[in-house]
């Protein structure tokens, strides 16, 4: 199989695994889920068997525009509902999760999003390529899994499920902090440094994701320090997430900067 | 002192910095930074002399940006300082007599008898401590034995090392920004440059630009020697992800060009008078050479330019440093008389413009013309940059410490009662509750009922 057939299939699971999430839960048949997950975890193995055949074939990591990376951020956000999902019992984390994924395949999907797989220029051979993006976008599926518990928290009735999803929250958080940290901030810097000469340019993208750690680590702050619980983090959690989407959308195609690849 | 003291130990400040920081930042996004007057001027209006003033135009190097950032800085340091004392004594400190009823109010507790002997009891609770990995103090005699177990005990200092983290790694940008040099060195093939501030040349040797078949730049490479007291001491090949480390200063491949100021250029001289006339003549930018013709003694090509338009005030100038459009500034001459001056353009021949070509006896053709490549190499010291990668270690080390390495305690109080030991245990760990309990009564399970 072809690289996009098996992305087009991956595509298909996770739309079939969205059906059947939203259908358990509407019919209120807890047992469903199972099924959801299942669609979900074969369609990631095709969405990774899609990811290495890429890489293979165009001899570079499978990140360096702006399908490749939606791609491989779609990917890791099934990854964090895989580990996530089933520990958890939370029953609208995966079906609301699976609808960021899917919204993501979509996007990716469309013909906007130039596919081809074009030779790398100069700045984006390096190894860092691989560790700086994989590690960021890894933790932003986790800030994913932080937005839509916080999303749900706001909808929710019933103290106990509040209280389930604040700590998914912060347990999503827990996870996705250091590797944001660790890919988007340290490892940005560190090849910053070896391609541009300069650890920090205070380029846009490098601004807003050291916003976005900040809210995050505003988060952590007011929750541990402050005592804030509940809805007032759940804000925090969710102006994170969309301060992530930023970055990684938004500057590109609002604001102009050294850093234009994806 | 005190209340300054206070005053930056709050948390609620570093609340309010990180948020005025942010909206600080966000606002730097939104305003181009570092660009000419004129451009604000025509982006802004009116209000680009406000933005000057207020230094929005340079946000992240202004006196404002920076003064919070100190005070960020400061917070963090008293912070951490007011803390960490307290967090020490928990962690190293010698344990105090515990209350056996306080004990058994806590969540995660054991409460039972052991028909032991005080000594015995006490050995039969520390071994599955010990066993999973917990160390043991014991409290100062009292009425009862009080025990304390801790492990992980660093991890209560994870925020404290990213807090030592990020303030080394200010202190890096500091210095970056006060003892940091840069210098763009552009180079002919050939050529050497002095490396300001450095004690050695630099000399490029070839540059060369690869392409992938399918079109698009693979690499460009500069192939640079670095030269000590006139002596050649390494050879490296420069290229972007690639740079070269020397003495403290490192050299990245930024840009490269053509010369076209030094252009070399092929003319075709001709006669109006004698159409099957032409000659041809080669000759440097800046040079004027003598022809041995009785109507043209002498041609001068006086400037070239890649990508020639006209700009403002009909001012020539080089829309790209790319052979889009390549002229030559023209001149000839008949003895003294000038006979020749004007531009002649590679992809217009007939585009006669110069001054008074058309009835100019002679007209030139622009039949080719070279340039010699140069390489821009940046020269960079960064003193900070190893105290930036100090405090990223640190900040790393510090998150995963502060997540994934949560400390747990355990206080045990045994207290003798009718020949019996009565054994009262409570647990604390900040995270992962649910793991710790577990632990909790597994090893209790195993001193009530050994195996």
């Amino acid at each position: 199989m072809t690289e996009s057939t098996l992305f087009t299939l991956a595509f298909v699971l996770y739309a079939g695994a969205l059906i059947v999430y939203f259908a358990g839960l509407f019919a209120r048949r807890e047992k469903w889920a199972g099924g959801g997950l299942g669609l979900a975890a074969i369609g990631f193995c095709g969405h990774t068997a899609a990811l290495v055949l890429r890489t293979a074939s165009s001899g570079h990591a499978p990140f360096t525009n702006m399908f490749e990376s939606l791609s491989f951020l779609s990917w890791a956000v099934v990854l964090a509902l895989i580990i996530f999902g089933r520990k958890t019992r939370v029953p609208q984390l995966a079906p609301y999760l699976m609808l960021i994924v899917v919204a993501l395949v979509a996007l990716a999907s469309s013909p906007l999003m130039p596919k081809g797989a074009a030779p790398l220029v100069p700045a984006l051979q390096s190894y860092w390529l691989w560790l700086h993006v994989s590690v960021t976008l890894l933790g932003e599926a986790f800030f994913a899994v932080a937005f839509v518990a916080g999303l749900l928290y706001l909808a929710a009735d019933t103290e106990e499920k509040k209280a389930r999803l604040d700590a998914l929250a912060y347990r999503a958080v827990a996870v996705g902090f250091p590797l944001f940290t660790l890919g988007g901030l340290v490892f940005g810097m560190v090849w910053a440094y070896r391609a541009w000469g300069r650890y920090w340019a205070w380029d846009p993208k490098e601004v807003w994701s050291l916003i976005t750690w900040f809210v995050f680590a505003l988060y952590l702050h007011t929750r541990i320090v402050m005592g804030w619980k509940g809805k007032r983090s759940a804000i925090v959690a969710i102006v994170g997430f969309l301060a992530a989407l930023f970055t990684y959308f938004g500057v590109n195609y609002l604001l102009a900067g050294l850093h234009s690849y994806a | 002192m005190r209340p300054v003291v206070k005053f930056f130990s709050s948390v609620k400040l570093a609340i309010a910095l990180i948020i005025l920081i942010t909206l600080a930042s966000i606002l730097g996004t939104l305003i181009p930074q570092g660009r000419s007057a004129a451009e604000y001027a025509a982006r802004y209006g009116s209000l680009a002399g406000l933005f000057t003033s207020l230094q929005l135009v340079r946000l992240y190097q202004s006196a404002w940006y920076l003064t919070l950032l100190l005070l960020f800085a400061l917070n963090i340091a008293v912070c951490t300082a007011a803390r960490v004392g307290a967090k020490w004594r928990r962690a190293f400190g010698p344990p105090a007599p515990a209350d056996p009823q306080a004990l058994a109010a806590m969540k995660v507790r054991s409460r039972f008898r052991l028909a032991l002997p005080l000594a015995a009891a006490r050995d039969r609770v520390a071994g599955p401590l010990r066993s999973s990995g917990y160390r043991l103090a014991e409290a100062a005699p009292s009425k009862n034995t009080t025990l304390l177990a801790r492990k992980r005990r660093l991890g209560w200092f994870g925020s404290d090392v990213v807090h030592l983290g990020l303030l080394i790694i200010l202190a890096g940008g500091l210095t970056s920004g006060l003892g940091g040099r840069r210098a763009d060195l552009a180079l002919l093939e050939g050529q050497t440059a002095d490396v300001p501030r450095a004690s050695f040349q630099v000399r490029l040797d070839k540059f060369e630009t690869e392409f992938y078949p399918q079109g698009g730049v693979k690499a460009w490479k500069s192939t640079v020697t670095v030269v000590e007291n006139g002596a050649p001491v390494l050879t490296r090949v420069v290229e972007v992800n690639h740079p070269l480390s020397y003495r403290g200063f490192s050299f990245y491949q930024t840009s490269y060009g053509s010369d076209w100021d030094a252009a070399k250029v092929e003319l075709l001289v001709k006669k109006a008078a004698d159409p099957s006339f032409s000659r041809a003549v080669s000759l440097k930018t800046g040079d004027r050479v003598a022809l041995d013709d009785p109507d043209v003694s002498h041609v001068a090509v006086r400037r070239f330019v890649p990508d020639l338009v006209i700009g403002e005030g009909s001012k020539v100038q080089s829309r790209s440093r790319e052979p889009n459009n390549p002229a030559a500034l023209v001149e000839a001459w008949k003895g003294e008389e000038r006979v020749f001056s004007g531009w002649v353009f590679a992809k217009y021949p007939d585009f006669g413009q110069g001054h008074g070509a058309a009835k100019s006896p002679v007209s030139f053709v622009l039949k080719g013309y070279a340039a010699a490549s140069f390489s821009v190499l940046e020269a960079a010291k960064d003193p900070g940059a190893n105290l930036i990668w100090l405090g990223c270690l640190f900040v790393t080390a510090g998150l995963f410490l502060a997540f994934y390495w949560p400390p747990r305690e355990v206080r045990v109080v045994l207290e003798e009662a009718q020949g019996k030991v009565e054994v009262t245990a409570s647990g604390q760990a900040p995270k992962g509750r649910e793991a710790f309990e577990a632990e909790f009564n597994e090893i209790f399970d195993s001193v009530r009922r050994p195996a």
